[in-house]
């Protein structure tokens, strides 16, 4: 069984489980941190971006993971954990030769989509300069200027895939609903499980009959919008893959959302705006609702909430329809019936107004000051570029950063100058080390793999040894590209015995509860399913055409030899002997058992726990006599 | 009264003793005792022994009880406790003993049910009964005589602890008994040697004794804490000889369970030490009291010490040596977690193993800070530990608790343990807040406050935290005003007030303001503060807070912008002051006319009280205080009025006592002046204030309001030429018009009656015979037709003190025994 990393990243993991003849990739994380190392795309012409020195060159921003490590198109399956978890999808399976099915929930595939359209949406109204790729040559990269010329890999960024490659990959996808499980080939089960970290995401247990690999990312145990994380079936796993624990395991999500509140309500009594980048779905439903709770509180009544994205309206819809796979409470509206988020009550008391974009109707009805939510976090293309633009010179404005994906201030970089407030307050509520290693204490898995940098305190903080596994044994750990061999053999199989089969064994008991048969049979092995199936009758006497095919029948025809069991006693062995005339012994004592050296007749006998051997040159009748002595103390089967 | 009362008690006897009715509850038995207590003190025993027809029911009573088969315990232990408190007169002692009752009483043998003794109360009642009658030496001669020593003893170790501790108390009252004048033999014989206790009293005391010595060498738990709970009354409240006779016996078996440094009795043994401590037993080496709370301390190297510093530390007496030596120790480990190992000094193992733990980590810690602490509540002097030290020991632990590791590798395991501990950060910021008494000695103002200020930003603090934070900021900055305290004020702790003033956890936005209120009060008058303040957008934030959601802020708030607006007068640029009233004025207005909860109503009106006492406002206010009191006097919340009633008073208090120095208006007499007083009072609808709570449904507003208006007609009494005809109120149309009128009414028909009767027709107060209802009637005029003297007689006594008095507690027996009879016939 092996492991191939193809992501080093611990948050958007892209792993290949190679596990009895099928090849399961599980998530396909894109990292678009590279996107940093360019200039914003603003919608609007903004003269000040436009001077700041930079080359001029748009490839579109994308890692993509290691493909030399093996052929994708060997893939059977790929597992999708999250939507977060998807975002590479067309890559692989667009340009790969891939052929297989690509498991997801409806709600990840839904919102998945959503986020992806709105990436190209992003991508594709903004005027398209040339392509440009000779820059990533080496000996020119040296010679460019900034961060750019340490830029690593930069001959895995892609341009950014086209809405038809995510329609064609996500026609690749399979729905399954949690606990459902899905046989691959014969040879494995999958099953989604409720990981409580979004609208859909899952954990995913692969397992054969005797094996069980339960693979974990971004699981949440906090009460927050979707169902809460299923932990029991987690338990008794061989190895246990833990990917996507919190990013900022410093910041505890609800001091986070406090933070946030308390800074938004700060600007808007002060007669400020608040933008905060973020994306078209997850944290931003419990941020809504945490203001919904709020704003009467702090007075905000009156003041816009505006959420601006291409799929603004679709989000949000969503999010109301996906009922089963909310947390209970929000489940139990659903039968009053109200609508499960509180933003649906938000929206019809226009106090949160969505718009597709800056352009249209937003423009007319825009009103300060006022909250805005809209994407890219990464503030280098949507709508977010022309809000920096517009609210950056007022140190009255604030930006607050929730998406923990991003260097804040790598983020600010092309914007500064910069007057407005910046507050950071990531919300990442996925598992954090301490509940982790509780969660592990609880299910104990034999062998826990997980990224490299879970097996050390975070570089910023060497001294916090709490934020970092601490197992025994020691966790396996992996960077990008490499390949683990996981640490357990498998060992058995599992055989079906047709009946017919069973009725015709006899069992005897050799000792109390133990019976032991003996079988002859064939074994038939198709679709990774074994049966054992009756020997075959040998045909009827056949007439004389076929004789010669009956001679080529298999030799199990033939009776076996009857199985031996059971142990010479070395006492009674001696008086047997002595009963039988052999009188001159010399019993030897070794580490395995005792040898008997027969004087007179110059035999040995070797008496071991699980073989005896006589040597005995030259006399046939004599050995065959003592082989019968010894047979007596022996059962056969 | 008593008189009433004394003709019941046969009825109630008889109910009392009648076994077939069911005894009344304990309380009624318990006043019923107490009336007999204040009755017998306050006769010395005569009433009860020599009224006829009492006396004689009640020996009655007492013996029927006794021999009764079927007594109920709970009347067994009152009869009891009764024949204690008659026998506490030698005379009384004789009556019953003469009758044979004592024994009959106090033998258990004697009862008619022995199983009774079974029933603790029955227990507890029979050692009060005794420990009432001890009162002369009879009384100690029946115990004795008795036996009933043993009996007491045995008690000391009932599984009851009140009769385990009423049977301590017994016996120490015996021993003091011993020792007290009455009882020493000889009047010549003057000291305190034992030979003074006469010789058949010794073997009690010794017998007393020598029990307290065998509990001590128990080896039964339970017995040991009883003979030490003892031993420690004995030290707190006998003399000699006793302390010193005991205190040699018991020393042996006391260093051996000291040595033995078992947990459980370490409270116990630091207690009697500490009794010890208050003696005169202290100044004498033989009898090695120090020695002996050394030896608790051990060597620092036990597990148990660190209770034992923590409780040495807090003694008052103790000795220096002894309290630097518990300091030292307690301190360890803070210091062990707080500061680098050093080479030379080995670190104690069994600390090591006690913080390598979570838990007993935290609970050290937390000894070490609290014992650090009080410390400096009492403004120890620390001479061998450098205070310095300790303080950034303190303030280490805190930015440990934050998740800041140290520079320098410490107690690694101790640092895990530490982050986000709520309990630690809560203590130490108590410390840190004590710790400011010794702020002249210390240079780390700096470091003080940037962690402060790191608790105050960080998102993670917990409510509670957070409260004890603007604690210690508050008594760090109150301590000593530094230089750049106004630096500190506005440009780091004002953006994060401001921030905390909006934050998710209504808590933490009441403590903030709270804490706003607080420092403003603390620093009034101090000019520059109150400009950082008015500059700053914290005031801003204040007067949105005024409509939070939660009442407990809303009410906060208003307490906040009251004292910000008092400090606006402190203010030199006077221009955004009058804007700021304005504002707060218009918002509190509204909150006390409309607010739903009764916090904040409340806050509004001791505001405006706060600003009348400062008396700068008064001309300010003038607009708005009429409206206050009468919303404040209609108000549904009680406390509202209550306040109304105090803004009141200060308000009369202003405007009626002449100021020594203003400048009074030319040709106006003390006269005049005070009759304008009064029209201004009037038109601030001040007395319809008055009479309505008068004849409020709620007694202490009515209380209240009655003490304004006695004090009111005294003030117009002494001022002799008051214009009456300017001073005339309405008393139509409203509820205390109506009452006034019908008083009004009544008398006149008493004077008119009493004109017919006496045969004098002509009037001396001419029109004012008729009996017509008036309209308007003067205000002195109204304050004499109430009775405003028979109106606070009547409020001062409590609500209950109809149903209160010891006759119709005896009534109430009565009725219920009979209701009792009526069931009965009911049910058959």
């Amino acid at each position: 069984m092996k492991l191939y990393c193809l992501s080093g990243h611990p948050t958007l993991p892209c792993n290949v489980l190679k596990f009895k003849s099928t090849t399961i990739m599980l998530d396909c994380g894109l990292d678009t941190t590279a996107a940093l190392y360019f200039l914003p795309l603003p919608l609007v012409h903004s003269p000040r971006l436009s001077k700041l020195p930079g080359w001029v060159s748009k490839d579109g921003a994308i890692n993509l993971e290691k493909k030399e490590l093996l052929d994708l198109s060997t893939i059977d399956v790929i597992l999708i954990s999250n939507y977060h978890c998807m975002m590479a999808l067309p890559y692989i399976t667009e340009h790969t030769g891939f052929t297989g099915t690509v498991y997801a929930t409806e709600p990840t595939l839904q919102i998945g989509r959503l986020l992806m359209e709105e990436l190209v949406t992003f991508m594709e109204r903004v005027p398209k300069a040339q392509a440009a790729t000779c820059w990533k040559n080496k000996e020119i990269q040296r010679l460019l200027p900034g961060p750019l010329k340490d830029a690593v890999d930069v001959w895995s960024w892609r341009k950014c895939y086209s809405v038809q490659e995510v329609n064609s990959a996500l026609s690749k996808v399979q729905l399954v609903g949690y606990s459902q499980k899905v046989e691959l080939f014969g040879a494995v089960q999958v099953t989604p499980l409720s990981s409580g970290y979004s609208l859909g995401s899952s954990n995913w247990i692969i397992q054969s009959h005797y094996e069980k690999v339960s693979y974990v990312s971004g699981s949440s145990l906090l009460t927050t919008h979707p169902q809460p994380m299923e932990q029991s079936s987690l338990k008794n796993s061989d190895v246990l893959i833990l990917t996507g624990l919190t990013q900022i395991p410093t910041a505890n999500p609800d001091g986070m959302l406090g933070e946030f509140c308390s800074n938004l309500s700060m600007t808007i009594r002060a007669g400020g705006n608040v933008l905060v980048p973020c994306y078209s779905s997850g944290v931003i439903y419990d941020l809504l609702e945490c203001l919904y709770q709020f704003m009467d509180s702090a007075n905000l009544g009156s003041t816009p909430f505006y959420f601006i994205s291409p799929v603004a309206n679709s989000s949000l819809e969503f999010s109301q329809i996906f009922a089963e796979w909310l947390c209970q409470n929000k489940q139990s509206k659903v039968y009053l019936p109200e609508p499960p988020f509180p933003h649906a009550e938000l929206i019809q008391t226009n106090k949160l107004k969505h718009y597709p974009s800056i352009h249209g109707d937003f423009s007319s009805e825009f009103r300060q000051p006022c909250v805005v939510f809209t994407g890219h976090p990464s503030l280098r293309f949507g709508d977010v570029v022309h809000f920096m633009e517009l609210w950056g010179k007022s140190s009255l404005n604030t930006i607050i950063f929730t998406e923990p994906d991003f260097s804040y201030l790598d983020a600010l970089a092309p914007y500064q100058p910069l007057a407005m407030k910046c507050v950071y307050c990531p919300i990442d509520t996925r598992l954090n080390f301490h509940q982790v290693s509780k969660l592990l204490k609880d299910i104990q898995p034999l062998h826990v793999v997980c990224p490299e940098p879970y097996t050390q305190p975070p570089p910023a903080q060497p001294h916090r040894s709490d934020l970092m596994l601490e197992l025994q044994p020691p966790p396996m750990s992996y960077r990008r590209c490499s390949v683990l061999g996981l640490p357990f053999r498998r060992r058995y199989e599992r055989i079906h015995l047709l009946p017919e089969l069973a009725r015709s064994l006899v069992p005897s008991e050799i000792k109390a509860g133990v019976s032991v048969a003996t079988v002859s049979a064939v074994l038939q092995s198709k679709d990774n399913k074994h049966v054992l199936q009756p020997v075959p009758k040998p045909a009827p006497v056949p007439p004389s055409k076929k004789r010669k095919r009956v001679m080529e029948e298999p030799p199990e025809v033939l009776n076996p030899k009857p199985l031996l069991s059971g142990a010479v006693p070395l006492e009674p062995f001696l008086a047997m002997l002595h009963k039988n005339g052999i009188t001159e012994v010399k019993v030897e004592e070794t580490a395995d058992g005792h040898i008997l050296h027969l004087q007179t007749e110059d035999v040995l006998i070797q008496l071991e726990e699980d073989a005896t051997h006589i040597i005995c040159d030259h006399n046939e009748p004599l050995r065959t006599a003592l082989r019968d002595l010894v047979l007596r103390f022996l059962q056969k089967l | 009264m008593d008189s009433d009362c004394l003709s019941l008690l046969p009825a109630v006897c008889l109910v009392l003793a009648d076994p077939k009715q069911s005894p009344p509850d304990d309380t009624s038995l318990e006043k019923l005792l107490d009336w007999f207590k204040e009755l017998h003190s306050q006769s010395n025993g005569q009433v009860l022994l020599q009224h006829q027809p009492c006396q004689p029911c009640l020996l009655e009573f007492i013996s029927s009880v006794c021999t009764s088969k079927t007594t109920d315990p709970a009347i067994l232990s009152f009869t009891i406790k009764l024949t204690g408190l008659l026998a506490a007169t030698t005379q009384g002692f004789h009556l019953l003993d003469e009758g044979g009752l004592l024994v009959y009483v106090f033998e258990r043998e004697a009862w008619g049910v022995c199983d009774l003794w079974e029933d603790a109360s029955v227990r507890s009642g029979w050692l009060q009964g005794l420990l009432d009658m001890l009162k002369h030496q009879q009384a100690l001669g029946f115990i004795c005589g008795n036996g009933l020593i043993k009996v007491i003893l045995q008690l000391q170790n009932d599984r009851s602890l009140f009769v385990a501790c009423l049977a301590n108390q017994l016996l120490v009252h015996i021993l003091n008994f011993l020792t007290s004048s009455n009882m020493t033999s000889g009047s010549d014989v003057v000291g305190s040697s034992e030979s003074s206790l006469r010789p058949d009293w010794v073997s009690v005391s010794s017998e007393i004794m020598n029990a307290v010595v065998e509990a001590l060498s128990s080896e039964d738990c339970p017995q040991v804490l009883q003979g030490l709970r003892l031993l420690s009354l004995v030290l707190s409240q006998c003399g000699e000889p006793i302390l010193s006779t005991l205190w040699k016996d018991v020393l042996v078996p006391l260093e051996v369970l000291v040595n033995r440094g078992s947990e459980s009795l370490i409270q116990t043994l630091i207690t009697v030490l500490e009794a010890a401590l208050g003696t005169p037993l202290l100044n004498q080496s033989e009898y090695k009291v120090e020695e002996l709370l050394e030896a608790m301390l051990g060597d620092g190297n036990r597990k148990e010490c660190f209770q034992c510093a923590a409780l040495i530390v807090k003694l008052e007496k103790c000795p220096e040596v002894l309290k630097r030596k518990a300091m030292d120790i307690i301190l360890l480990p803070l210091q062990c977690v707080s500061t680098q190992p050093q080479a030379e000094k080995e670190m104690n193992v069994v600390l090591k193993e006690q913080l390598s733990q979570k838990a007993s980590c935290i609970s050290l810690l937390m000894q070490s800070l609290s014992s650090l602490a009080q410390l400096a509540h009492t403004k120890y002097l620390f001479e061998d530990i450098s205070i310095h030290s300790i303080t950034s020991s303190v303030v280490l632990l805190l930015r440990m608790c934050s998740g800041h590791r140290p520079s320098s590798l410490l107690h690694i395991n101790a640092f895990t343990h530490l982050i986000g501990c709520c309990k630690v950060q809560r203590c130490g910021l108590d410390t840190l807040g004590a710790l400011s008494v010794y702020e002249e000695k210390l240079d780390l103002r700096k470091d003080i406050f940037g962690v402060l200020l790191d608790y105050l930003q960080s998102p993670d603090s917990h409510a509670t935290v957070l409260k004890k934070t603007f604690q210690a900021v508050k008594r760090w900055i109150v301590c000593s005003p530094f230089p750049d305290l106004l630096q500190f004020i506005s440009h780091d702790l004002f953006p994060v007030l401001e921030k905390r003033m909006c934050d998710l956890r209504w808590e933490v936005r009441d403590s903030t303001l709270e804490f706003i209120t607080q420092l403003t009060a603390a620093l009034n008058g101090n000019s520059g503060f109150s400009e950082a303040l008015h500059t700053s957008g914290v005031v801003s934030v204040l007067l949105s807070s005024l409509a939070d959601a939660e009442g407990y802020v809303r009410a906060s708030a208003v307490t906040a912008v009251g004292e910000a607006v008092t400090a606006s007068l402190y203010q030199t640029v006077l221009v955004s002051n009058s804007k700021l009233l304005e504002e707060a004025l218009v918002q509190m207005m509204a909150i006390l006319s409309q607010d739903t909860e009764g916090f904040p109503r409340r806050a509004v009106v001791q505001a405006f009280t706060s600003w009348l006492k400062g008396s700068h406002l008064i001309t300010a206010l003038e607009s708005s205080l009429s409206s206050v009191l009468s919303l404040g006097g209609s108000d549904f919340d009680w406390e509202v009025k209550m306040h109304t009633l105090e803004l009141a008073e200060v308000l009369m208090e202003k405007t009626l006592t002449c100021c020594p120095y203003a400048v009074q208006n030319f040709g106006s007499s003390e006269e005049t002046r005070f009759t304008q007083a009064l029209i201004k009072l009037k038109d601030f609808g001040l007395f319809d204030l008055l009479f309505n709570s008068l004849f409020d449904c709620d007694r202490p507003v009515c209380e209240k309001a009655c003490a304004l208006l006695v004090k009111l007609r005294t003030l117009t009494a002494e001022t002799a030429d008051l214009d009456h005809s300017v001073l005339v109120l309405n008393v139509c149309g409203n509820r205390w018009g109506d009452e006034v009128q019908r008083r009004y009414l009544n008398k006149q028909q008493a004077k008119a009656s009493g004109c017919v009767t006496n045969g004098v027709t002509g009037s001396d107060e001419g029109t004012d015979c008729d009996l017509h209802c008036s309209k308007d009637i003067s205000l002195p005029k109204i304050l004499q037709i109430l009775d405003l003297d028979d109106m606070q007689r009547m409020l001062t006594l409590s609500s209950d003190h109809v149903v209160n008095s010891p006759r119709s507690l005896m009534e109430d027996i009565l009725s219920a025994a009979q209701q009792n009879e009526e069931n009965i016939v009911d049910c058959y």
